[in-house]
């Protein structure tokens, strides 16, 4: 590696030492034990990887199952970042222009960030050839098959990268870009909805087509030596190359300025959306209705919190079918009885991410002038509070009308019940995601559609926040089981509420206290851009 | 002795979607210059120098640097160009001397001579009292003054300046100016675009004001001021603002 991308790394590592200490020390330890315990998963499934694979007597299971796993590897990192609309830590390439890099050095470089976004499959592939390694029926060149598949990965990963971060750059198109990018991701689910679902087992069998990268990879690794299996590997590695290489230029060359510029009057799309943005106006009085209109145009401009939206009715919908309604044994089953709740909570899991976790991090400029403001800090928070749950709200209306238009089995009483369990859970996630919000905050570009946030960090966040505010609507469904009665599921469900509400009025007193307290902190965190890379 | 431009621009056109935000412009700016570019809000000057630091791609015309034909050269004109853009192009979370040092080795220095030009630098600038500061610490003023200190880590031919005394107090603004000039007598080309004309006057031998995207006027400083006009006299009548300004009952 030259020089220069050396020194990238270099300033790269100053800017990550020099921002850790200055943060808040609970903030950095929460956040480290979170990212400890969702690796921590993944290391512990590579240990069991490298157990399973080290074991002569496995060496047909190994055959049977290694390139359906390579699939899933594949698939969980080319398609997560997509999924989560998060595309891990890139080169800040805006900002390295203009310095005298050669372009083969930054290509390599944002190569290897693309690990970011396949941390957890690494930690897999890793134990998978250790396994092998020690394997002594396997040759010991076989594993390094493993390596070039993850070169394959990190290509392709750069390649889907940069042409989405173009094609988010592009006003009225990312819509359409996102939807069709989600409506890919969810194509398995719907090759089973479609009752295709012979085609898509072909792909995860044992004896699926040698030209495919996973099943070349494993014959490889396994140690079946076949000169057309090397070349078919080396042949899809040197396409994921080209097609990297290829959007990584093209990105180079990107305007997103211009790209922005494009289509940006407001026009009559705007116009039509008056009445809405006036909405909070009429209903409430000022600064409350005035801070709640300021949150609906802002959010609906955002193109982050526009993805999301977007995809908690149509991919959630598409994603969760399958397993609800995909056999014809399903239709009454836990999933399909309770597909409306399980879709809206999905929507509401991805909206966490701009209503509720940080959210102060969208219009960091903001929180300035809501210091500076006659306004309390409670009323400021409330105004935020009031946006994300008229959000959330329509969220699962378009949600139940996109069900209904599809002519899936709902009664009145599950649209009921998604509405409730929503609420529920809103109200958790609101008081946690108020505290969050003061306590981590940090800033995040709202013009970028994909978070570039690792996404070990989110999910983390996401694996503990998320469940523990949903445990009140788990008691509610456990109630139901037990006593099998509707009447002990909303029993339960309103204790829940009421136990959401003393929460929700207790962490708002301790929010406010937190916003008085730490303003400095706070106006610093949410004040300051990145270094060389953006993670 | 060079005999090319510093900077030669023609037929420069930049479009963000049906609008123009530079149309046709033709600039010469010989070496060893002090060039001001000047120009309303929203005139065009950012996107100009966008297109010279090699950031916006032009959507047609062409720009040779240092006499070398851009993008064809830039690796290494880049090279030989000394850059204070917008504020956007820091990073936040680097001191003051890990950034000097960063871009030093940017440009190709070894580590210990950028990390030695870099102290010597923030001494200059007298930012070394907040050698451990973050520049996301940092005020507008000393934001400049860094990014002033990081254009001359590797002594470039040529600087493109964005507003650099913008924030900057007079102390601070004094002594880049100082540099600069100094720069310019051993021959650098400075190309700068500011909205404080008193500055431009003082400094500049020649100027140019962009309107719309265009160039409305070029000149010597001599041919501009021919009269008792001052340079702002001359900025309000090419841009067409001396008209009786409009108020408001209520303020």
């Amino acid at each position: 590696m030259g020089k220069r991308a050396v020194a990238i790394v270099w300033a790269q590592w100053r800017s990550m030492r020099n921002h850790f200490p200055r943060s808040s020390k609970a903030g950095a330890v929460f956040t480290g034990l979170l990212t400890t315990f969702w690796y921590g998963i993944f290391a512990y499934l590579g240990v069991l990887a490298a157990i399973l694979l080290a074991n002569p007597e496995e060496v047909h299971f190994i055959h049977q199952v290694f390139p359906a796993a390579l699939l899933l590897c594949f698939l969980y990192w080319q398609l997560i970042p997509v999924l989560m609309a998060s595309m891990g830590s890139s080169l800040e390439i805006r900002k390295l222009l203009v310095y005298p890099i050669p372009t083969g050095e930054l290509f390599a470089l944002e190569v290897l960030l693309r690990i970011s976004t396949g941390i957890e499959m690494l930690l897999l592939i890793v134990g998978a050839a250790v396994g092998l390694l020690r394997n002594p029926k396997i040759p010991h060149w076989g594993p390094s098959a493993l390596g070039v598949f993850v070169i394959f990965n990190l290509f392709c990963s750069a390649g889907v990268r940069d042409l989405l971060v173009r094609l988010m750059s592009r006003r009225r198109v990312r819509e359409v870009v996102a939807l069709f990018f989600v409506l890919a991701a969810a194509l398995p689910q719907m090759l089973l909805l479609s009752g295709s679902r012979a085609r898509l087992q072909r792909l995860f069998a044992a004896d699926a087509s040698p030209f495919l990268p996973w099943t070349a990879t494993a014959r490889l690794a396994e140690g079946d030596f076949q000169w057309k299996t090397v070349a078919v590997l080396f042949l899809w590695t040197a396409l994921a190359y080209i097609f990297g290489r290829w959007q990584f230029e093209r990105g180079l060359r990107f305007d997103a300025a211009e790209a922005a510029a494009k289509g940006a009057s407001a026009g009559r799309g705007a116009s039509r959306m008056e009445w809405w943005y006036r909405l909070p106006s009429a209903v409430f009085p000022d600064p409350l209705g005035a801070l709640v209109e300021k949150e609906f145009r802002f959010l609906s401009r955002a193109p982050r919190f526009r993805l999301v939206f977007l995809m908690g009715f149509s991919f959630g919908l598409l994603i969760w079918a399958p397993m609800a309604f995909g056999r014809e044994s399903a239709r009454h089953s836990v999933m399909g009885d309770n597909y409306l709740a399980l879709v809206s909570v999905y929507a509401l899991l991805l909206l966490s991410d701009a209503l509720f976790w940080n959210a102060f991090g969208f219009d960091r400029g903001a929180v300035q002038v809501y210091y500076l403001a006659p306004v309390k800090m409670s009323t400021v928070l409330a105004g935020k509070n009031i946006a994300a749950v008229a959000l959330v709200l329509v969220e699962i209306v378009a949600i139940a009308l996109v069900c209904a238009l599809l002519r899936l089995p709902l009664t009145v009483l599950q649209v009921v019940e998604a509405f409730a369990v929503t609420a529920v859970v809103t109200l958790f996630i609101l008081s946690i995601g108020n505290l969050s919000s003061f306590y981590t905050p940090r800033a995040v570009n709202p013009t970028r559609s994909f978070r570039t946030a690792a996404g070990g960090r989110m999910q983390a966040m996401l694996m503990v926040a998320f469940p523990a505010a949903l445990i009140p609507v788990a008691l509610a469904y456990l109630a139901r089981y037990a006593f099998d009665a509707e009447w002990a599921f909303f029993a339960v469900l309103l204790g829940g509420a009421t136990l959401g509400a003393l929460v929700y009025s207790y962490s708002m007193a301790s929010a406010v206290e937190a916003a008085d307290q730490r303003k400095e902190q706070i106006i610093r965190a949410l004040s300051q851009g990145e270094g060389p890379v953006e993670s | 002795m060079f005999t090319s431009s510093a900077i030669s621009v023609h037929n420069l056109r930049k479009l963000y979607g049906d609008k123009p935000a530079v149309d046709g412009l033709d600039l010469e700016v010989p070496r060893g210059c002090f060039f001001g570019f000047l120009g309303p809000n929203g005139a065009g000057k950012t996107t100009t120098i966008r297109m010279l630091m090699g950031l916006a791609p032009p959507t047609s015309g062409t720009i040779e640097l240092l006499g070398l034909p851009m993008p064809e050269h830039a690796l290494e004109v880049k090279g030989k160009i000394g850059l204070v853009p917008d504020e956007s192009l820091l990073f936040d979370h680097l001191t003051g001397g890990e950034f000097c040092e960063f871009v030093g080795r940017m440009y190709g220095l070894e580590k210990p001579v950028a990390r030695e030009r870099a102290g010597e630098l923030l001494g200059l600038f007298e930012l070394a009292g907040d050698s451990r500061k973050l520049i996301g610490d940092y005020s507008k003023g000393m934001r400049k003054r860094i990014a002033m200190a990081a254009a001359l880590i590797h002594r470039p031919e040529l600087f493109l300046l964005d507003e650099p005394f913008e924030g900057v107090d007079a102390v601070g603004a004094r002594l880049m100016k100082e540099i600069l000039l100094d720069q310019v007598r051993h021959g650098a080309t400075v190309f700068l675009t500011s909205h404080v004309l008193e500055v431009v006057e003082r400094l500049c031998d020649r100027v140019a004001i962009i309107q719309d995207g265009r160039l409305v006027l070029a000149g010597t400083m001599a041919e501009l001021r021919s009269g008792s006009e001052t340079l702002e006299d001359v900025f309000v009548r090419v841009v067409g603002a001396d008209g009786p300004a409009e108020s408001l009952d209520w303020l």
